[in-house]
């Protein structure tokens, strides 16, 4: 009868910290937004899960990018969706790519935009007194605003250059309609993330870059 | 239902719960990862048309177009006596580029119909690489290492043999008789700067073809060049 009692206790303990932590979480999150795509590329590849209910967890592979691929650019879009009931911010920090030869691959090489903020379906929430703002110079797609400068090297309006240390792309009101305890098919918005790499003589080798998103609590603006 | 029964079945439907609730948890933090690789590139074109000079008759049969791969044809003509220039010479223009130390190679093969020693023979025909120019956006400095002895025309490349009389490219690796097998002519260092292959600079060097116009036995002959750059 202890032993019974005692385990029942235990159950609404745990039912309770689920809840909480589910509730807690609600409030700001970030989640995959969708199927993320490549184009370009040549032996190239990008993995990330379709469902909007899936964590961020993408892998891109922009395979060859030495002048053996005669691609213009590679390009790759991944879509990633946010929910909040809060105003929020998001930002990014990036670890790795450090090549010593300044002709090898350099985070000032890989194109980096936000574009293409939408609804994610019917329960996200539209806000009439403040926007979504794409902070600068992240607001292009490096696609379009790639030129060559006077070294002949490809540059781009925003890269993963302008990264520094944790850095605010993205803010806004609040997302989400309802205050689901769990995240929805349709309760918030999508932006697309876009990279870019354009096939140069770089340097031989391999480089390789992490990237997290973070979202938090932004800065107070009305809905 | 017993309630041992009854417990144990909320027991299930509870941390099925749980998993769920956790399974479809959110989070403040996603990661992209991403990766690319560079490999080792180098090619070689046309820098350009062909030169020919001192020639009777012949002419370039297929010219070369810069930027485009290398695929030239030359008929240098009479290389008789009734020739009397002095040489007959061609200035192919080659353009190389890499993101790697590289090496140019040759092959030269020449056939004659001829049948005495006095035929036209590999040793006949100079050859070298004239002045290279690293110029332009995008192209790196470097040093590069001609491994030929240059204009086969010039004196001190060759001269008549005092004892045959046939005129003879003496200077290192300054006649094809040196790359009946692949031999290296030039090598150096990364040439393209981190630049878009669009970018059309590049490493330009003539290579130079000469035969002195003399008795040779009648006949014809064909002289077949294949320049290979590798990285290695």
């Amino acid at each position: 009868m202890r032993l019974r009692h005692c385990t029942i206790s235990l159950l609404i303990v745990l039912i309770c910290l689920a809840y909480a932590r589910t509730t807690s979480a609600q409030a700001l999150d970030i989640s995959s937004g969708g199927q993320p795509t490549i184009t370009g590329a040549v032996g190239g590849s990008v993995t990330g899960s379709v469902n909007v209910q899936d964590d961020l967890v993408v892998t891109i592979n922009f395979g060859e990018v030495s002048p053996l691929n005669t691609n213009s650019i590679v390009k790759v879009t991944v879509p990633f969706a946010l929910r909040s009931n809060q105003p929020y911010q998001v930002s990014v920090s990036m670890s790795g790519l450090t090549n010593a030869n300044g002709q090898a691959v350099q985070a000032s090489d890989v194109g980096f935009g936000i574009q293409n903020p939408r609804l994610l379906g019917g329960a996200g929430k539209i806000c009439t007194q403040s926007t979504h703002i794409v902070h600068s110079p992240f607001n292009n797609d490096p696609a379009f605003t790639a030129t060559v400068g006077t070294n002949g090297r490809v540059s781009y309006q925003s890269s993963l250059a302008n990264l520094s240390g944790s850095t605010i792309i993205l803010s806004g009101p609040e997302l989400s309609k309802n205050n689901s305890i769990k995240r929805q098919q349709s309760d918030g918005w999508i932006f697309d993330a876009i990279f870019t790499l354009t096939p140069q003589f770089f340097a031989a080798g391999v480089s390789s870059a992490t990237l997290t998103f973070s979202i938090s609590a932004g800065p107070n603006v009305p809905c | 239902m017993p309630r041992k029964l009854l417990f144990k079945s909320i027991l299930l439907t509870t941390l099925l719960t749980l998993a769920a609730v956790t399974c479809l948890g959110q989070s403040t933090t996603g990661t992209v990862s991403m990766s690319a690789t560079v490999s080792k590139f180098v090619e070689i074109n046309s820098g350009g048309a062909v030169t020919l000079t001192g020639n009777s008759g012949g002419g370039v049969t297929t010219d070369g177009v810069v930027n485009t791969p290398l695929a030239v044809a030359i008929n240098l003509g009479e290389l008789g006596p009734s020739n009397t220039n002095s040489f007959v010479t061609a200035s192919v223009p080659l353009k190389i580029r890499s993101n790697a130390a590289y090496v140019l190679s040759m092959t030269a093969t020449v056939t004659s119909s001829g049948t005495s020693s006095s035929r036209i023979g590999a040793a006949d025909i100079g050859f070298g690489l004239g002045t290279v120019s690293r110029t332009g956006v995008g192209v790196n400095t470097g040093s590069d290492t001609n491994a030929t002895s240059g204009d086969p025309t010039l004196a001190a490349n060759g001269s008549v043999n005092g004892t045959t009389g046939r005129y003879e490219f003496t200077a290192v690796r300054s006649n094809l008789s040196a790359f009946s097998s692949a031999t290296t002519t030039l090598s150096g260092p990364i040439i393209m700067n981190a630049v878009p292959r669009s970018n059309a600079n590049g490493l330009t060097v003539p290579a130079l073809f000469a035969v002195k116009p003399q008795f040779f036995e009648n006949g014809t002959s064909t002289i077949s060049v294949t320049f290979t750059v590798t990285a290695p």
